[in-house]
């Protein structure tokens, strides 16, 4: 972290108010100014970079590097495959696996990607299938010796909004709901220290959508998870303080912080005063990020590198704890090294060298950031209000209400590229001929091979299982999803059977009446 | 020449869409008939459905890997099936090597790079233009 002096010797206080006391303080509810009343509370924010490639052995390598280069927290994404819940010997499958995130199917998949991590010391977010992941990041953690109580990190529920936008699993959103909450509630009850809820608000407003639409769905998605968590008997406050929001961030500077402060905000009154949160753990609710992969261009990609740290910039004065830079070559090409090595060093010159997070809420009093944030926090809470009054959530869901918003925004903020109404340098304005368009370009032609050998081992591992016990452990699975039992515990007993996580998908889909495969390519366990 | 009819789709477990609700947009402004087929579509039921719809273009959006191996499926598919649709890709990933090596495995028209709304139709009016006089091969930039 930067000295807590400027380079002229003038000390800096951790934050700054108004003297006649007047003005919120950071670290004080309802929390716009930060959760904290140091920036960062003596550290700085988690620094990392969205990893994942290959097989789980082959990111567990990619992790270390990035730890070697000065990353402080681990985010791994999973292949299309293992997002979806359909193992890599699934004929769908065969032309991405490993390509586009890491590869997981499997109890020693996930081994094999913690193996040696600092699990209590180095938090570990995951965008993976959460239900699946959670178990087996808990199985090896066991087996490596850390104690369940010490592991950090958080876990991405999106039940309402996933199938619409991003990953489809092809499950009713009932039950992808039902699942969310087991997972919530099992991280509650046995995992303190990791956030087991983070509600993900980037990836369905890298559809277009602006900053008020992504936090009041973002909102919709929280207040639907916390009616429910408390409908099933769990304490406000027994979860409220291990929910997280992972938020976007676009190119529109000051929007944005205005959006994270007001977020704070609404967080800590709903909190408080509509589900009679007390702990004040519950009201801070922390703020992780990731800029906006959206806004990057495969035109002068060298361009994608300004953007990113404009919108890191904008983050760090909104007082994030977690960020994550979308790397530069993203817009044409699953990241490369070289690029995740500038988001990170772009993050380690802002820290160590500008200096712009050595105090809280830099902006706080700024007449114009502070009008901002309450009319962003005035239109967010009016979109959460009408959306409420169409209904319960998982109606709208079903009725393709959020679909709609979605490719709304895909048609308007290409539309509005197109037409020049917004600008994007290189693509509707500055543009330059292909022919000199080259710098950085030759990453785009560096492509991550599918990883068969993978699938080939999966298929020869699949053959040499124990079937009564795979068949024994699905069917005790599809006894759970019927009677509603928690379902980790019998995820963990499911991957300690070698049950892979597309035959827990499976079993799940016909415990609910549907086929086993979605896609009909596949009709069963296969050994 | 009549209106041209285009289906839209992604191709494989490939998430992003935006690229083709973009395009869907940008042909229907240009008085096309069009029929979006929505995402994780196989080769498969790619060919289903275009010998259903008949349309005269089949517009696939790329922003994964995986349209290496699958845009060639899909072509070998539709011709063993008896169809001559012309399938064009489009998508940022797709570099210039790929486009060639596309083109090489029957794919009529690739949009790839910095290309403008019009550039879009022209290659797809293109491929709906020759497929009706019975023309094959490669066309666009």
């Amino acid at each position: 972290m930067a000295p807590h002096v400027t380079r002229s010797g003038v000390a800096l206080r951790d934050a700054y108010g108004d003297p006649a006391g007047l003005c919120e303080t950071p670290g004080e509810f309802p929390f716009t100014r930060g959760r904290r009343r140091a920036a960062g509370h003596g550290g700085t924010w988690i620094q990392r970079e969205l990893s994942g490639e290959g097989t789980g052995a082959h990111s567990n390598a990619q992790v270390r590097y990035l730890i070697s280069k000065g990353q402080t927290g681990i985010d791994v994404i999973g292949d299309a495959a293992s997002a979806a819940g359909l193992d890599p010997d699934h004929p769908l499958a065969s032309a991405s696996v490993g390509a586009q995130g890491v590869s997981l199917c499997r109890k020693q998949d996930v081994m094999d990607l913690l193996e040696g991590l600092p699990l209590d010391r180095i938090s570990f977010s995951a965008s993976l299938p959460p239900q699946a992941f959670v178990a087996g990041y808990t199985l090896a953690a066991e087996q490596y010796g850390f104690a369940a109580e010490t592991l950090r990190g958080s876990m991405i529920h999106a039940p309402l909004y996933t199938e619409d936008c991003s990953y489809a699993t092809h499950l009713p959103t009932g039950y992808r709901v039902r699942a969310a909450l087991d997972t919530i509630e099992y991280c509650a009850r046995h995992l303190p220290r990791f956030h087991g809820y983070i509600e993900d608000t980037y990836f369905f407003s890298e559809s277009g959508l602006d900053a008020v639409e992504e936090m009041a769905l973002g909102f919709v998605q929280i207040r639907y998870l916390t009616r429910c968590l408390i409908a099933r008997g769990l304490p406000v406050d027994a979860f409220a303080p291990r929910i997280a929001i992972l938020v976007n961030c676009g190119m529109d500077f000051f929007e944005e912080i205005a959006k994270i402060r007001a977020t704070r905000r609404i967080f800590a009154r709903m909190m408080r005063d509509d589900f009679g949160a007390r702990d004040p753990r519950s009201l801070s609710v922390v703020i992780t990020s990731h800029t906006s992969g959206l806004s990057l261009t495969a035109q002068q990609p060298a361009n994608n590198i300004v953007r990113g740290t404009s919108q890191a910039i904008a983050l760090v004065l909104a007082g994030v704890q977690a960020l994550e830079i979308s790397a530069f070559d993203e817009a044409y090409r699953t990241p490369s090294r070289e690029s995740h090595l500038v988001g990170l060093r772009t993050q380690q010159i802002l820290d160590l060298e500008s200096g712009i997070g050595r105090v809280s809420d830099p902006l706080g009093g700024s007449y114009f950031v502070e009008a901002l944030t309450d009319e962003i926090e005035a239109k967010i809470l009016t979109r959460v209000a009408e959306i409420e009054a169409l209904g319960d959530p998982v109606d709208l869901a079903d009725q393709g209400y959020f679909r709609e918003i979605f490719t709304s925004a895909m048609e308007r903020q290409q539309r509005e590229v197109a037409k020049g109404e917004i600008h994007v340098v290189g693509v509707n304005c500055h543009q330059i001929p292909a022919e000199e368009d080259t710098l950085l370009r030759d990453l785009a032609e560096q492509k991550i091979a599918v990883f068969d050998d993978h699938v080939a081992e999966i298929r020869a591992w699949k053959a040499g299982r124990d079937r009564s016990a795979v068949l024994a452990a699905l069917d005790r699975y599809r006894t759970g999803v019927v009677s509603g039992a928690n379902l980790i515990p019998l995820v963990r007993d499911c991957l300690n059977s070698d049950v892979t996580f597309g035959e827990m998908k499976g079993a799940a889909r016909e415990a609910l009446g549907l086929p086993w495969d979605h896609y009909g390519l596949v009709d069963g366990p296969v050994f | 020449m009549s209106q041209e009819h285009v289906l839209i789709a992604t191709l494989g477990l490939d998430q992003h869409e935006n690229g083709a609700i973009a395009v869907a947009r940008i042909l229907r402004e240009a008085q096309m008939k069009v029929g979006y087929l929505g995402r994780f579509n196989t080769p498969a039921t790619i060919v289903e459905a275009v010998r259903i719809q008949a349309p005269d273009v089949v517009g696939v959006s790329c922003h994964s890997w995986e349209y290496l191996e699958l845009a060639p499926d899909l072509v070998r598919r539709l011709r063993e099936a008896g169809l001559d649709t012309p399938v064009v890709i489009g998508g940022s990933v797709i570099t210039a090597g790929d486009a060639a090596r596309m083109r090489e495995a029957g794919v009529a028209g690739v949009v790839h790079g910095a290309v403008s709304d019009d550039a879009i139709v022209e290659v797809i009016r293109g491929a709906a233009r020759a497929h009706r006089d019975g023309e094959s091969g490669v066309i666009g930039p």
